[in-house]
């Protein structure tokens, strides 16, 4: 072959390289622009993804405010909760899977549950912890702190788990935990929940909320791309800011009320299934104890009903959920009488030694209404004494309703104390003009009537009557109810203290005060008071019972005999104020279809005044 | 005319001096890159014996006169294909396939050896061929056997990545074949260089799925886009300047995979940053510049067949390792020469470069 031939045919061909330098080029300016895409104009990003990749932010939970009574025991507070969790990654099943089932007295069909989970576990997720048992009991935990050797990829951890040394007493007041929901988080961003949270549900717990769950921390461990931890020396190196954030705890609550007292009227309500009792101190309107049975224990709440527990909780005719101090309102019966009392004193309509002859009934138009007794003629002190209807039927109509109506409101009643526990009822204190335009009835004397004995309309709750009490023995200060005393840090240092704070200044002569003590007083201890009987040694105790009709009941379907006769029962009352000389505290007791207010309500009540003055004041 | 022995040898510096800033480059990288690997610590050393005996090897292959390499071209691609059967034959499979041929200590790996002795082979066929040939298409059929062959047993293997490239230089050898081919072979080339961007941007995800996974069953597509994935994200925290020399987290943490072969690259981006990446990017694209340069001055159709597949090897495999990395095209095995890990692929390189500085002491002008 001719060479110059072979130069021709190099050169036709040499023609294609043209385009080969420029495709070369071409290509490799994509590539650069690829890059310059990548690391200058989305660098930024990527940075942020590939310090994500190896960075993982672990919570330090932050521990939950120490709630106290006003003897610094404790009503609230935290114990840490140990569980175990197994790495499959470097977990020997063969050799260790029964030892650790052993040590965690497992049964069969638990074993095989965790056998199963472990081997979901195992694949993609082997580096990740797993939950083999969670609260363990001190035993189990001795088990594993002294094998932790020899047992590898097995790992103890704990979280706080709240106590409640109280369990069912005051667990409305106090409240509980419970895990959030979703509408939780969605309603409360600032506070930043997270699945898994908990945050107070009732009570205290709720109201306190945000001072007491503190904020939580973090640190951060550097991790490959299997999730194991690596060498934390050389964190600094790959990080940017700090490691590590503390955890701020939750501040502590002191509150105002007596955890022996609360015991100890939970003692003294043994027998009786459903009622309520709250104690407030005259002078400053503190409240030392809100109690209200039945009631759920807060510590089991915390940890979660069963499905069992929940249905039997809701299917109970007692209607343990509600907390009767002041989520419930009640007819108040005779134990009201000394506010229609105040207003006839007060407005001078009635004088204390006007007398009524009482013969057991009263008939007006062609109605009769109903007196306890045939108490003969009473006067003022003597029909508080023996609460005697016909005075007050006769008080009611000379005072009239909307007189007695705005003594009532000045006292409280009618409007929410101011507590601020979630829910707290107003209650109801009618009027004429109620009566006339929402009501749309002819007004009659009939309704004052029923007012002036605690009936008709109206409905009070507990706290409101036992405020409303104190501020006749104290001379006319309404007081705010006061259930928490100061906020401190953990370590104690103050960081508010609340001081008692007077609602209104009621005026309230001290001749009327002086009458309305006396006559309280003799309700225990005159012999035809309604509560002889019942006076404690050693105090000097006064107060005023009730009786409050229940509304007339149906015998329901399937209902028990017991239970219908039970539930058709009054509610007794007593409202009991100690010593009489330099009253101190007011106790108001309702028992639930407990019958007649004298006698059992104020055996209770003064059973409480009795012991706790006497024991721990 | 005078004879074309009378042409000037002249060493050609330019080549061996951006070959080694390269492969200077590529072993600094792997050093960093198997630090943290207590049992590939290594590595790197094993990667300048390579280099070494490479580099050897290079220089032998330059100063021999090419047209030896004409007269046994065939010869060298029986051994590439005896090579490849023994490969199937006695090869220990390693993560699912046979590759390497073991001689104590010593791995070989035939299919890359194979990329050369192929091109030497097509070239010396169509060197052979008279100038105004009458069977076309008996041509072309002739050269596609010869690289079918192969193909067919790094297919076996299987090394997918290495069979592309088989088929890659029969095609952009054709290329230079006949000049009436030309607008089919302009068009082909381009609809090569525009596929892997098809790829990306006219397919769906579920379509590259089929697609791939019809070429290749057992392809790990998740495990695939996730080390896709986090080599984008290696490449781009690089940034401007990059993160420093042994600082790469995403390789340090373990988030690239086969960092040492397929992947050395974004380690590369990660610790060096736009600038490391542009340098090297741009040494390439003037080492492959250079080889065209070579393929158009060479004086015969042997050496410019040669020269232009060799040139046509650094510039695939560059781009589409490069391009892959940065989830460009999709993820096949196919190493950056000269900056991977892999005897085999250095030796390969090495080869080349040796043929390439061959070609370019015999330039005709």
């Amino acid at each position: 072959m001719a060479l110059e031939t072979y130069s021709r045919d190099l050169i036709v061909l040499r023609k294609r390289f043209r385009w080969t330098f420029a495709i070369v080029i071409v290509c490799f300016a994509i590539l650069v622009l690829r890059f310059f895409q990548l690391q200058i104009l989305q660098g930024e990003r990527y940075l942020t993804q590939s310090q994500a990749n190896i960075v993982r932010v672990h919570d330090v939970p932050a521990y939950r405010g120490t709630m106290r009574d006003l003897k610094g025991r404790i009503l609230a507070s935290n114990r840490p909760s140990y569980e175990i969790l197994l790495t499959p990654a470097f977990f020997d099943y063969e050799q260790d899977f029964e030892t650790v089932c052993d040590f965690l007295s497992l049964g069969p069909a638990e074993r095989e549950e965790l056998a199963r989970r472990y081997k979901e576990q195992e694949g993609l997720k082997a580096y990740q912890p797993m939950l083999a048992k969670e609260n363990i009991s001190r035993d189990e935990l001795a088990l594993f702190e002294t094998h932790k050797m020899d047992l590898r990829g097995v790992q103890v951890a704990y979280h706080p788990i709240r106590v409640y040394p109280l369990g069912r007493v005051a667990a409305h007041t106090i409240g509980y935990l419970s895990e959030v929901k979703e509408e939780d988080i969605a309603s409360f961003p600032e506070r930043g929940y997270r699945p898994g949270d908990t945050l107070g549900r009732a009570g205290l717990e709720r109201l306190y909320e945000s001072i007491l769950r503190g904020r939580r921390g973090w640190y951060k461990t550097i991790v490959d791309a299997k999730g194991v931890a690596m060498d934390q020396v050389d964190a600094r190196n790959v990080v940017d800011g700090p490691l590590r954030k503390e955890p701020v705890p939750g501040k502590d609550i002191t509150t105002t009320l007596d955890a022996d007292l609360l015991r100890l009227i939970d003692r003294i309500f043994l027998g009786y299934p459903a009622g309520a009792a709250v104690v407030v101190d005259v002078h400053t309107g503190r409240i030392l104890a809100l109690y209200s049975k039945p009631a759920f224990d807060s510590t089991e709440m915390a940890a979660g009903l069963t499905r069992e527990r929940l249905d039997e909780m809701n299917a109970s005719p007692f209607h343990p959920w509600i907390d009767r101090t002041i989520l419930a309102d009640y007819f108040p019966g005779s134990a009201f009488k000394p506010f229609p009392a105040i207003a006839a004193l007060e407005s001078k309509t009635v004088g204390e030694h006007d007398s009524v002859n009482c013969p057991g009934f009263l008939e007006i138009g062609n109605r009769v209404f109903r007196c306890g007794g045939q108490h003969g003629l009473v006067d003022m002190a003597k029909a508080i004494a023996y609460s005697c209807n016909v005075y007050f039927y006769n008080l009611a109509v000379m005072v009239g309703m909307d007189r007695i109506a705005k003594y009532s409101r000045d006292y409280g009643f009618g409007e929410r104390t101011g507590l601020g526990l979630p829910g707290e009822v107003p209650g109801f204190v009618p009027s004429r003009e109620w009566y006339i335009f929402r009501k749309k009835v002819r007004f009659r004397p009939g309704y004052t009537m029923n007012m002036a004995i605690g009936q008709g309309n109206l409905k009070v709750t507990v706290l409101q009557l036992a405020l409303a009490y104190a501020a006749i023995v104290n001379g006319g200060y309404l007081y705010y109810p006061q259930i928490v005393k100061s906020i401190e840090e953990p370590d104690g240092t103050p960081v508010q203290r609340f001081m008692p704070e007077v609602r209104r200044t009621v005026p309230l002569s001290p001749d009327t005060r002086r009458i309305l003590i006396d006559a309280m007083q003799s309700v225990i201890e005159d012999p035809l008071g309604t509560a002889y009987g019942t006076a404690v040694e050693g105090v000097s105790i006064g107060g005023k019972t009730g009786t409050a009709q229940v509304a007339r009941q149906k015998q329901k379907k399937g209902q028990e005999m017991r239970d219908f006769w039970y539930f058709s029962r009054d509610h007794a009352w007593f409202v009991a104020f100690a010593p009489v000389e330099n009253p101190e505290i007011v106790v108001a007791v309702l028992v639930e279809h407990g019958g007649a207010g004298g006698k059992t309500a104020a055996p209770l009540a003064t059973d409480i005044i009795g012991q706790y003055l006497k024991e721990m004041y | 005319m005078p004879l074309e022995t009378q042409a000037k040898i002249r060493f050609d510096w330019f080549l061996p001096v951006i070959v080694l800033i390269i492969s200077i480059s590529g072993i600094l990288n792997l050093y960093s890159a198997v630090q943290h690997v207590p049992e590939d610590r290594e590595l790197y050393l094993t990667q300048v014996y390579w280099f070494a005996f490479g580099i050897v090897a290079a220089v032998v292959v330059a100063t021999i006169d090419y047209r030896i390499f004409e007269r046994y071209a065939y010869v060298l691609y029986v051994i590439g294909i005896v090579l490849l059967f023994a490969v199937l034959l006695f090869a220990r499979e390693i993560n699912g396939s046979k590759r390497w041929l073991e001689f104590g200590t010593f791995r070989l790996q035939p299919s890359e050896l194979m990329k050369i002795f192929l091109i030497v082979a097509l070239a010396r066929y169509i060197n052979r061929q008279p100038r105004v040939s009458k069977s076309l298409l008996a041509d072309v059929g002739i050269m596609g056997l010869i690289t079918l062959l192969p193909m067919l047993l790094v297919l076996k293997e299987p090394d997918l990545g290495t069979a592309l490239m088989l088929l890659i230089i029969f095609v952009t050898t054709l290329f230079l074949y006949r000049l009436n081919l030309s607008s089919i072979l302009i068009s082909l080339g381009l609809l090569l260089a525009v596929a892997p961007f098809s790829w990306t941007y006219l397919f769906h995800d579920y379509q590259r799925q089929r697609i791939i996974s019809y070429l290749n069953p057992d392809a790990d597509i998740l495990g695939a886009s996730w080390h896709a994935n986090q080599s984008v994200i290696a490449i781009g925290s690089g940034q401007v300047t990059g993160k420093g020399f042994m600082l790469s987290t995403q390789n340090r943490h373990e988030f690239l995979p086969a960092q040492s072969t397929d992947f050395p690259f974004p380690v590369w981006a990660e610790e060096q940053g736009f600038i490391g990446a542009l340098f090297l990017i741009i040494l390439y694209l003037v080492l492959i510049l250079w080889a065209l340069r070579i393929a158009l001055r060479a004086k015969d159709r042997f050496a410019m067949v040669s020269a232009f597949g060799i040139a046509n090897i650094f510039f695939w495999q560059a781009f589409l390792n490069i391009g892959m990395v940065s989830a460009l095209v999709p993820v096949v095995g196919i190493t950056l020469p000269l900056f991977s890990y892999g005897g085999s692929s250095i030796l390969m390189a090495l080869l080349g470069v040796g043929l390439l500085l061959n070609i370019s002491m015999q330039t005709s002008e």
